[in-house]
């Protein structure tokens, strides 16, 4: 049985049991509903809110080098630290926070495996409702990369060329257009479909029913054998809002060990309202 | 307390028991076999509104018996309502806090009778009858302010409490044998949690291992709180499929259509999920033709007004406020 390409970037539950409390490890919970964070989380977790903490407040956009530096000082994290980042649904935006740490060059970034139900489900794994009171730092961001993330003329490219695996990473009735949009998600687009050349390989295939991620050999026979996403080509993930595809990001990049793998965060919510951009559409 | 006279100590004492059975009415103009005998066991008659009372009212008992609402410690549960409706209302008679986790879909009467009986509400995104399991959704959420907070809250979980089970072993399932005099051949009932058809069904096979006991679940993407589609039956802790002689998939819209029928024609203000187990019954009756079955009806219409105008629209009234 192989190992994961960057094993160093997940940690159990258990590990983060015994590492509770330590200097120099920081747990930031990130869910997509924060009802989660507030009713109860992992001592000395810090939360971050996706919504009006990780997304600029004025333009479609990550936040800023000077807000993300603001945010973690405010924190009291800094660049040393090993962060660990868990959530809700399967790690999404735990998922969606790691890709914009490591855009900031954050150096040790983890996230914890199964997220925050699979502690909640452990009897020996405890929650509070306390929140931390960190002493603030003062954090320098000193290295970026932006290479991380794909923006729509790249999109537009990896479409129309073979050199590319696109990857689709929503539901299959995202993928065929027969919804626009999950059920309940405000964010949406004017048309349904997926972009010209996408292949549809749904983010949920990559982890188990515990919620952790498959392993190594699972991955690699799924993506590479049954998916046929090519190993050694440059790939784009993308989905709606740019959540679900940073899981898909964070499996191809760090546990399947791509080459060069970016996030589209821009996803169908921009790519469907784009006037003129190819559609493909199941009938 | 006498139930001839219906005269009562306090509302706890109008709980059903084979003692005071919910009634059974029989189904006249609906039936579509004469050779057929149909009645509806109303649990909308219990002193709460729903059959939740007997799985909420055993679950509370039990916690109150082990000491585990002592000191001030409330209860949070995770409900599509009608559980959260019983609770609420014997908690607070009692003395006890509840905070009822319920998703977001579920009408809003049944999330404004819960604050009216003192609940507190988190309103969650979520299927409208909640799976156990890894999901982020309304048992998970329930579970995390039990575990963070466990002075304040104690978790009863009807989707995975034995009790849910058994108060149905000792209740309903009595009730209907003594109610039919044991000349019942069919149940029909619809499936949630399970609870009902685990505890009331296990009793009547053992009394008379040929009877039917028909489960009538709604269609995929349906919004009849507290049930489940066929595809999210296997999640059921409670579920035994091996007491289950047939499971049929009706039309949710079917079950708007058929409370109509069931309030005008029979006079039983049925709520929806009544209207879906009547539509499975007078499937499988224009069928067999003859024998005594049972529908249970879960709960009346009366919280489901806003459902029904969504789903027949021109039962919307205007005119002055
Ligand atoms: C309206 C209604 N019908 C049917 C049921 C199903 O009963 P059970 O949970 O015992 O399977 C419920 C349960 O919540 C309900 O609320």
């Amino acid at each position: 049985m192989s190992e994961y390409a960057h094993p160093e970037v997940l940690v159990d539950t258990d590990w983060v049991k015994k590492n509770l409390g330590k200097p120099g490890i920081r747990l930031v919970e990130i869910d997509v509903d924060t009802k989660g964070y507030d009713a109860g989380h992992i001592p000395g977790a810090v939360g971050f809110n996706w919504e009006t903490e990780l997304q600029d407040q004025v333009n479609r956009d990550i936040i800023s080098k000077e807000n993300f530096e603001q945010l973690l000082s405010g924190a009291g994290i800094s660049p040393d630290d090993t962060v660990v980042l868990y959530g809700d649904n399967n790690n999404w935006f735990a998922a969606y926070g790691f890709w914009l740490f490591k855009m900031y060059g954050h150096q040790d970034v983890r996230l914890m495996d199964g997220g925050r139900i699979k502690w909640l489900n452990e009897d020996d794994k405890e929650l509070t409702i306390d929140k931390p009171a960190p002493t603030p730092s003062t954090y320098k961001v000193t290295s970026t990369d932006m290479d991380l993330r794909a923006h729509i003329p790249l999109v537009m490219e990896a479409s129309k060329s073979s050199s590319f695996n696109l990857v689709d990473v929503r539901s299959p009735d995202e993928y065929t257009g027969k919804i626009i949009a999950p059920p309940g998600m405000n964010e949406t687009a004017q048309r349904g479909g997926h972009i010209p050349s996408a292949k549809s390989i749904p983010w949920s295939l990559a982890v188990k029913e515990d919620a952790t991620f498959k392993s190594a050999d699972a991955l690699a026979k799924l993506y590479f054998e049954q998916k046929g996403v090519d190993k050694n080509k440059d790939s784009i993930a993308y989905c709606r809002i740019g959540e679900r595809s940073s899981h898909t990001w964070f499996v191809m990049k760090y546990l399947l060990g791509m080459p060069n793998v970016k996030n589209y965060d821009g996803s169908w919510t921009e790519y469907g309202n784009l006037v003129g951009a190819p559609i493909e559409k199941q009938a | 307390m006498d139930h001839r006279a219906r005269v009562y100590n306090d509302v706890f004492e109008m709980l059903p028991s084979v003692e005071n059975p919910s009634p059974l009415v029989r189904i006249n103009r609906l039936c579509p076999s004469p050779e057929f005998t149909l009645y509806a066991k109303l649990e909308w008659m219990n002193p709460f509104g729903s059959v939740k009372d007997r799985a909420a009212w055993a679950m509370l008992c039990d916690l109150e018996s082990r000491g585990e609402l002592s000191d001030g410690r409330g209860l949070v549960e995770p409900t599509s309502g009608n559980t959260g409706i019983s609770l609420a209302a014997m908690a607070s008679a009692r003395g006890h806090a509840l905070r009822a986790v319920v998703p977001s879909g579920i009408p809003q009467e049944k999330k404004v009778l819960l604050k009216i009986l003192g609940a507190e509400l988190d309103v969650v995104s979520d299927e409208l009858c909640p799976s156990p399991g890894m999901g982020d959704g309304s048992i998970n959420l329930a579970k995390t302010h039990a575990k963070a907070q466990p002075k304040r809250f104690v978790m009863p979980n009807q989707y995975e409490n034995e009790l849910n089970v058994r108060a149905h072993l000792e209740t309903t399932g009595p009730e209907l044998w003594r109610q039919t005099e044991g000349q019942i051949t069919h149940l029909f009932l619809s499936l949630g949690t399970c609870g009902t058809v685990t505890g009331a069904g296990r009793f009547l096979r053992e009394k008379r291992p040929d009877i039917k006991i028909i489960a009538v679940q709604p269609s995929e993407g349906h919004d009849v709180p507290g049930l489940r589609n066929v595809q999210q039956l296997d999640s059921c802790e409670l579920f035994d499929r091996s007491l289950i002689d047939e499971i049929i998939e009706i039309d949710y819209e079917l079950a708007y259509a058929r409370v109509l029928d069931l309030c005008r024609e029979e006079g039983l203000l049925a709520g929806p999920s009544c209207g879906l187990i009547y539509e499975g019954a007078r499937r499988v009756i224009e069928n067999e033709r003859r024998g005594f079955g049972v529908m249970i009806f879960p709960d009346s219409v009366f919280k489901y007004v806003s459902s029904l105008v969504k789903h027949i629209p021109e039962l919307a009234v205007d005119g002055p406020a």
